[in-house]
């Protein structure tokens, strides 16, 4: 098939591409260009090779994420080799201020290729001209002298991190790369897939194998599953590079090797002053958050307060007063949640306090989880805790599974029993103060 | 200061409306929905901004019918004034992708043809698909300056600029002070806080909640909805067959497997061995 142009375009010649483009189409009954297609920059038939990782940095260093992503694509770019004969490249790309030496530095933590754009405007992150800057490098455009390593029309693959600047920059890019992508990935691979999705193969009832396909999984549905997304050519419409966002901390970087040869490239490129009409005029190191590592005890509240969420928050602070060093965590459920607490306790309902995957990794002595179902995302985030005490009325909780101690009731009446006991320095509730008990209200 | 805030459904995640099945998959059927928590702070941030600088608030969304529910609790609950609901079957199934090409066809029809838009609001991350991508990919699809990761903000109408808050995490996280000129688009963070200083805006405030609440009342009579058509959007290039992604397979967390060995606790029986375990770190008698 004829391969269309790729080049970005101004928004006429945009247009011009409509024409082109209806003239392959067949008639479906509209009389003039439709508004999607002026945002498709579709190859068919094209090449493509290596991944690329985005290197994002801060105060002139590269953030761990970017190590990290850099480890990983080492690895996956050398089991392609392994599976596929064909060597390809680790291409990382940066920009920013005086950013040379990060370019060396990420040739150190596993790229063959290091790819940067330097411009003091570039300090700190901005969307349109890192944007505009990413898909240009990607595409290969630029001069003769900083594009003659390669000879392909876009990346395979291409990895962000999953960080507020990152997640934004690869939603733009891959849009403007017109290809998908995967956001907030634990885990990659490089493997075929048999494909039976009509709209992939062109025909219903037809199984087609696709090779060296990025399989891309990511925690979904608030914790509750895994989905593996991939992002596949159509017949008419290839979607390269596919593209991923990482967790930050999903995977380990190499060692740094400060004597491995690779070659770096400086992009060159006209920035107008039109992509810098977002200015940030100031910026301060945040106020630390909440830092829930480093404390004996931790009480973690889940969806199990779901019939009253204020009670249930309440609940589980009073428990952390009773501690001398305790504080208060949250499951993702309780995040995504749509409980409506009262003002006084909506504070600890924020992500900051999250325990899981996409949280907080905590280690206490000990670790309290109340009305935690046990996701296994959340496992993540509490499984090297020293003992783990779970409260729920459900006994195939998946919590018990990683606990040492399973207290079957509810957290409503088993949270102040335990808060009332440790502050009158019981070690025991007779049986007999248990019949005469009553809910309290506290 | 005419703004539109996006919104959409999720699965309601409560405990007691979540469904699954025996697999472990989430039966969407069966389970409600409602409007993604996000979004609340895009909504809010959309009232704030009326408050302090009057206006016009339109609620837009993508997707089923049942979606004009979600509108309807966005006037309900922060005021908008009327509600656009892009809507059809060719639009099922979309990836980010394709989603955004519909909203910002949305969104431009609107402006031409309604009113012209100073600010559009978005909420992050859905509670089901949690990609985060849509707001940047719509706004790609405007090239409209954004601001994401908004905590706080306010407009200088007579500037036509935005100021804003936003949060940046890294290694190190960070808020930065951003200027944008309007028109632009906004996504707020989680974290963001809306204020309303003075009496006025209170009193504002007040006024707004009882008009609305008729307005509420007869949804039907403020909702304008628009499919593919309405909206010059060629079937090949939304919906399934526009995206770009698809997803393989969902499976159900996996068991993990058992490393320690409960001892299951009955409180009838006085709790002692768990006591035992959490006394020593009690607080001090007194404090």
């Amino acid at each position: 098939m004829t391969t269309n142009d790729d080049s970005e375009t101004d928004p006429d010649e945009a247009e011009s591409d409509d024409g082109e483009m209806n003239e392959t189409e067949p008639d479906d009954g509209l009389s003039h260009p439709t508004r999607d297609k002026k945002h498709v920059r579709a190859l068919t038939d094209g090449d493509y090779a290596d991944m690329w990782v985005f290197c994002e940095t801060q105060g002139g260093e590269l953030l761990e994420v970017s190590k990290e992503m850099l480890g990983k694509a080492r690895e996956l770019m050398d089991g392609f080799e392994d599976d596929y004969g064909d060597e390809e490249d680790v291409v990382a790309f940066l920009m920013g201020d005086d950013c040379e030496g990060l370019a060396e530095e990420c040739i150190a933590y596993g790229a063959d290729v290091a790819v940067y754009h330097d411009d003091e405007r570039l300090e700190r992150f901005l969307h349109k001209p890192y944007t505009e800057i990413a898909a240009h490098i990607a595409r290969g455009e630029g001069t003769v002298e900083s594009t003659d390593w390669r000879e392909y029309d876009k990346p395979r693959y291409i990895l962000f991190p999953a960080t507020n600047n990152g997640r934004d920059l690869s939603a733009k890019v891959q849009a403007e790369l017109d290809s998908g992508l995967a956001s907030d990935c634990s885990d990659l691979f490089i493997e075929e897939n048999e494909v039976s999705n009509p709209v992939k193969t062109g025909e219903p009832g037809v199984k087609k194998t696709v090779e060296k396909v990025l399989h891309m999984k990511r925690p979904d549905f608030s914790g509750f599953e895994y989905s593996t997304i991939l992002c596949l050519d159509n017949p008419d419409r290839d979607f390269h590079p596919q593209g991923a966002s990482v967790i930050p901390g999903s995977f380990e970087p190499l060692e740094p090797d400060y004597d491995r040869e690779g070659l770096v490239v400086e992009h060159e490129m006209d920035l107008p002053d039109d992509w810098f009409r977002v200015e940030i005029s100031d910026y301060d190191r945040l106020e630390a958050g909440i830092d829930l590592t480093g404390h004996d005890v931790i009480v973690c509240l889940g969806r199990g307060i779901a019939d009253d969420p204020t009670a249930g928050m309440e609940l589980g602070l009073d428990l952390v007063d009773a501690f001398e060093d305790a504080e208060l965590g949250i499951t993702r459920g309780i995040v995504t949640s749509s409980y409506q607490f009262e003002g006084h306790v909506e504070a600890y309902s924020k992500e900051e306090r999250q325990i899981g995957e996409t949280g907080q990794v905590v280690a206490p002595d000990i670790y309290i989880a109340a009305g935690v179902s046990g996701a296994v995302q959340h496992k993540v985030g509490m499984d090297e805790s020293d003992t783990v005490v779970a409260i729920n009325t459900d006994t195939d909780a998946r919590i018990r599974d990683f606990s040492d101690y399973f207290i079957e009731g509810d957290l409503f009446e088993v949270l102040p029993r335990l808060t009332t006991a440790v502050e009158a320095g019981e070690t025991s509730l007779e049986a007999e103060a248990v019949a005469d008990g009553g809910e309290d209200d506290d | 200061m005419r703004s539109i805030v996006l919104t959409k459904g999720v699965p309601d995640f409560s405990e007691g409306a979540v469904s699954f099945d025996e697999d472990g998959h989430l039966e969407r059927g069966k389970t409600p929905t409602v409007m993604n928590p996000n979004d609340e702070f895009a909504l809010q941030a959309a009232l704030q901004t009326k408050i302090r600088h009057g206006g016009h608030v339109t609620g837009m969304s993508m997707g089923p019918p049942g979606y004009a529910d979600v509108l309807q609790d966005a006037m309900a609950s922060v005021y908008t004034d009327d509600s656009y609901l892009l809507s059809d079957r060719e639009l099922a199934a979309s990836d980010t992708w394709a989603t955004a090409i519909t909203l910002s066809a949305g969104l431009e029809k609107y402006d031409e043809e309604v009113a012209d838009v100073d600010i559009v609001f978005a909420g992050f991350k859905t509670a089901d698909g949690e990609t985060g991508q849509t707001g940047p990919q719509t706004c790609w699809a405007l090239d409209w300056p954004i601001v994401t990761h908004v905590i706080a903000l306010d407009i200088d109408p007579d500037e036509r600029i935005l100021r804003a808050k936003r949060l940046v995490e890294g290694d190190v996280d960070e808020v930065e002070t951003v200027e944008a000129p309007l028109p632009c688009f906004v996504v707020t963070d989680p974290e963001f806080e809306p204020t309303y200083r003075t009496a006025s805006h209170r009193l504002t405030h007040k006024e707004l909640r009882a008009k609305t609440e008729e307005r509420a009342a007869e949804h039907d009579d403020h909702l304008t909805t628009w499919d593919h058509t309405d909206l010059n959007l060629d079937p090949d290039y939304i919906g399934l067959d526009g995206s770009p992604t698809i997803v393989s397979s969902v499976d159900p967390i996996p068991k993990a497997s058992s490393d320690r060995e409960a001892t299951m606790i009955d409180p009838e029986d006085g709790m002692g061995d768990v006591l035992e375990e959490i006394q020593p770190y009690a607080a001090e008698a007194g404090e």
